[in-house]
């Protein structure tokens, strides 16, 4: 009997010592949850999906992970809602867009900023790029800058929104070219946009590389320009950058898509996810069915995503200030 | 024809299994409150990563199809609509189910659907260029406009009094302005933070529609009134289809309706089955019956919001653009093959793509098939006591509404519109219209909005507005439209007391 | 019809012309002026309509709507009471699945004619409340993977 009783003890010290111990050692318990601040079937929904779908895998972080989405506003409300009512206890996540939500938390109106969150790792960065409709007089940047010089703000150009990466790339372009141009925030976010430049409701566009890329297939618009340090050698070689084009351009406007939890999440967990997340990312089926969306994979570490977080809080206070 | 040349991929085993499993998991998800055709699509995505592309694409067709048949289902029996797709068929298909015709109600809308389904799938295949260019032809003004017609349906649609259906109409457009708008980004109306993301459609339509009726249940006491229990009619198939060709009026309006809307970016879907209810209520001989279980309603509101599936698909097979949040799920579900669709997807991977198609075909068939045989044995629904109906009707309502986006707030959203709607309800005012304006108002706002700054870049407001064919027959429409209403409104003064407009809600539960 | 609706209906349309009214002075009052002009147009048809429906009601010329009686009051307030304290408190303190349980036995009990006293129709309460809770986690739990907020009891 007594010996019963002592292997009894024995068991169940062995079950809850190590949760006593610091209470993480064996996160993740159940499924986790991963918040999308745009509607499914967008860009960064579509990549979200592909790059949890290992989770559940043994060497990843043994429990899938399931997407729900908060769309509304630009990714405000989902972001607001992850700043404010979403729980630090490893089981919600986040997927970020940078500049969007360090560019809104500048402008002001919502209650989060760059301290609201703690980044995990990095999955991917979509350049912007300057799109015409397939039969447009338009063919490159000058001619562009040229019609807007002659037609000061009459020049229609569509985004996904405002204060997003598309807004930020319109607002270099105007102060790089020093023209006045009218650009026209789309609701239906980046395929609204894209359909307005298809439909010739707009004489341009700004839009995500990847979205781009597969119109121009389509035989729908031409591309005239990225707006990133280079050329993008595996989808676009033959499209020059701005800075080639002679405007002064960087690439504060790439859409940079990752994972983060919110302010408040044990330490003890981030670590554990900062070190697993990015594996999990490296993982050969997601890298081949991103390959096969057109969506380009950027996988950056929890300290590389700090870093690039706080340049870009920089950049984007100085651009949004001239406004 | 090369749609038949690729019909026999669809019968191959496992293409056949996929094709019947999205069709019954599709009919089950679609049943369930708060999973829209768009979340159930989205679901199913993870799945499809481990087949090949064209069977996943089978699966995807195949849950699309029946997953928008299958709210039917809910807003028949429970008087949930799953989806805004659904809301009209909840006026007529509920107030059948209480009578207890909840079986003919559901097989007419099942065959309904089928029928719009294949048409709208047929469309697909033989004018996708043609209507191409259409789909192309809606611009920021025209969507303006288009919405601005549906406001003027709110009216008539559910109410017998226009000024309280307008009221109605305007608390709901109201309702949608409440948030971050959409283009700005400013904060507007944030008077709790459970409505700071905005008020989410399916949790508002689920509290409007589901809640009353739950309250409605609980005036009726502990009773256990004798005259209370509903005699469930039994109705063969055959009468049902007999029925349905009758009515060859609503038929043809809802499926050229759900279709013409359908194609329209961003608007088809979620208006489809109103419009098409509301306009076969106008030419219909018997325009008095619609709201007290007429089958007219059914069959329109059925036939229009299957007929759009094949048509939504448009943009995106045509021009990679798409159309409608679940065609740009469905978008994912391509791309994660390879497969970027645009004009030359028909040549480049012509067995996915037709089977793709053909899959819908048939899956609209299947989805009758079955839809008919529940159809027998859901209908008992209508059996069951009062008291454990409401108490599930509430439970699914608040399961229903969180799992749209795991939020309480949403839950809190549902709750307090659905108990404001009961008493609203008492005094005149009807959920319908209320919720078309919730839809209508960002479409009419964001249209606006954008539509105003590319004419300050161009042309101005005035010319960009009121030029062009198409904002011509819009406005045309909406002045007709706004006629009717009024003019059936100095008949009715003329004709009705107000006894007879109590007794016709006396008539209703 | 008697006075008692009519004097609800005046309450009724007086509270909605109310709201009208306060809505139509929050649009014209904040700023953004830009992000409000959608706001103030459809307020102002809001409050005008509203106010209309307000004289009407008390003309006494409303032609729909019957109001709320009495009887019907009475008989909906405990499940009205349980309704809101499960959706409001319960659902999120005491999880969803055993505020859902709860509630459902309870509204059983109100609302179902069975006489109380009787043994099998409380059996027959429990097995309704059991089998619906079994649908509803295989179907939200286990199918669709929704993550409800935490259970006090498991």
């Amino acid at each position: 009997m007594k010996k019963w009783i002592a292997g009894a003890a024995l068991a169940l010290t062995a079950m809850t010592g190590p949760a006593l111990a610091d209470g993480h050692d064996s996160y993740p318990e159940r499924p986790i949850m991963l918040m999308v601040s745009y509607g499914a079937g967008g860009a960064t929904d579509f990549q979200a999906r592909i790059v949890t779908m290992t989770a559940g895998n043994e060497d990843a972080l043994g429990m899938p992970i399931a997407i729900v989405n908060r769309p509304g506003a630009g990714g405000r409300v989902g972001w607001n809602w992850f700043a404010t009512e979403a729980e630090g206890d490893g089981y919600t996540l986040g997927a970020y867009n940078i500049p969007h939500f360090i560019a809104q938390s500048i402008e002001g109106g919502v209650s989060y900023s760059s301290d609201s969150f703690e980044p995990i790792a990095n999955w991917g960065a979509d350049p912007a790029v300057f799109v015409v409709a397939a039969d447009s007089d338009f063919n490159s940047m000058a001619d562009v800058v040229s019609y807007a010089k002659e037609n000061p703000g009459g020049l229609t150009f569509s985004g996904a929104g405002l204060f997003v990466g598309h807004h930020i790339a319109a607002l270099q372009l105007e102060k790089a070219a020093g023209v006045k141009m009218a650009y026209i925030p789309n609701n239906s976010g980046g395929a609204g946009a894209m359909r307005a430049v298809i439909a010739g409701e707009v004489l341009g566009g700004v839009n995500n590389l990847s979205d781009a890329f597969r119109a121009q297939a389509a035989g729908n618009v031409k591309i005239l320009g990225v707006f990133d340090l280079e050329r993008n050698a595996e989808f676009l070689p033959d499209v020059p950058t701005m800075m080639e084009q002679g405007y002064d351009i960087d690439n504060a406007s790439v859409n940079f898509r990752g994972v983060m939890v919110p302010k408040g999440t044990p330490q003890p967990i981030i670590d554990k996810l900062a070190a697993t997340v990015p594996a999990m990312f490296e993982n050969g089926r997601v890298q081949s069915r991103m390959a096969a969306g057109g969506s380009p994979m950027h996988i950056m570490t929890r300290d590389e995503v700090l870093e690039m977080w706080a340049a870009r809080q920089s950049t984007l206070e100085e651009l949004l200030a001239g406004l | 024809m090369d749609f038949l040349f690729y019909m026999g991929d669809v019968f191959t085993p496992i293409n056949f299994g996929l094709l019947l499993l999205g069709t019954i998991g599709g009919l089950i998800l679609g049943a369930t409150p708060g999973l829209s055709p768009t979340m159930a699509v989205a679901l199913l995505i993870p799945f499809t990563f481990q087949l090949e592309p064209q069977q996943g694409l089978i699966l995807l067709g195949a849950a699309y199809t029946s997953t928008v048949a299958g709210g039917a289902v809910s807003a028949i029996l429970l008087k949930i609509p799953g989806a805004p797709a659904n809301i009209a068929t909840t006026l007529d298909g509920h107030t059948m189910a209480t009578k207890g015709e909840g079986a003919k109600a559901l097989q007419l809308s099942f065959i309904a659907s089928a029928i719009g389904g294949l048409f709208g799938v047929f469309l697909l295949i033989f004018l996708t260029p043609v209507l191409a260019q259409w789909a192309l032809a809606f611009g920021p003004s025209h969507l303006f406009w288009l919405a601005i017609l549906g406001v003027t349906v709110i009216g008539t649609l559910d109410s017998s009094s226009v000024v309280k259906g307008l009221l109605s109409g305007c608390i709901g457009l109201w309702l949608a302005t409440i948030g971050f708008d959409d283009i700005m980004g400013a904060q507007r109306f944030i008077f709790h933070p459970a409505v700071s993301g905005g008020i989410n459609v399916i949790p508002a339509l689920i509290g409007l529609f589901a809640i009353p009726q739950v309250i409605t249940m609980f005036t009726k006491g502990r009773s256990s009134d004798d005259a209370e229990i509903i005699n469930v009619k039994k109705h063969p198939i055959r009468f049902a289809f007999a029925e349905v060709f009758k009515r060859k009026m609503a038929l043809t309006i809802g499926t050229i309706t759900g279709s013409i809307i359908g194609l329209i970016p961003g608007v088809g879907g979620q208006i489809a089955g109103l419009v098409a209810y509301d306009q076969s209520k106008k030419f219909s001989k018997e325009s008095e019956k619609f709201g007290t279980g007429h089958s007219e309603g059914v069959i329109a509101a059925e036939s229009a919001n299957n007929a759009m599936v094949g048509p939504s698909l448009v943009p995106l097979l045509t021009l990679s653009i798409p159309g409608s949040p679940t065609a740009a799920v469905l978008l994912g579900g391509l791309l994660i093959h390879g497969i970027f669709p645009g004009p030359d997807l028909f040549m480049n991977y012509p067995q996915v793509a037709w089977t793709f198609i053909d899959s819908m075909l048939i899956g609209q068939l299947l989805m009758c098939i079955f839809g008919l045989y529940i159809a027998g044995l859901a209908a008992s629904v209508a059996r069951v006591p009062h008291a454990v109906m409401a108490a599930i009707v509430l439970g699914l309502a608040v399961f229903g509404s969180y799992s749209v986006q795991n939020s309480m707030g949403d839950v809190y959203v549902m709750a307090t519109l659905g108990l404001a709607m009961y008493f609203l309800e008492r005094f005149g005012f009807s959920a319908a219209p209320l919720v078309l304006g919730l839809i209508l108002g960002p479409i009419a706002e964001a249209n606006f909005i954008q539509g105003s700054m590319i004419a300050n870049a161009t042309v101005g407001t005035g010319t960009y507005f009121f030029t062009g064919w198409l904002n011509w027959l819009l406005i045309l429409i909406v002045l007709a439209s706004i006629s009717y209403s009024v003019w059936m409104e100095i008949m009715a003064r003329r004709y009705t007391t107000k006894d007879d407009a109590v007794a016709k809600e006396e008539a209703l539960p | 019809m008697t006075d008692l609706p009519r004097n609800q209906h005046i309450i009724a349309s007086g509270l909605i012309a109310c709201v009208g009214v306060s809505i139509a002075y929050i649009s014209f009052t904040q700023e953004p002026a830009d992000a409000f002009i959608f706001p103030r147009l459809i307020s102002s048809v809001f409050a005008v309509l509203a106010i209309w429906t307000f004289v009407k009601a008390v003309l006494g010329r409303t032609k729909v709507g019957n109001g709320i009686n009495g009887q019907a009051m009475r008989n909906m307030l405990p499940g009205l009471i349980v309704t809101i304290i499960y959706v409001y408190w319960a659902a999120k303190s005491l999880g969803f699945y055993t505020a859902t349980t709860i509630a459902f036995f309870v509204l059983l009990s109100l609302y179902d004619p069975a006489p109380h006293s009787d043994i099998k129709s409380w059996g027959k309460r429990i097995l309704i409340t059991a089998g619906f809770m079994a649908v509803m986690y295989g179907l939200f739990a286990q199918l669709l993977n929704v993550f409800t907020p935490r259970e006090i009891f498991f």
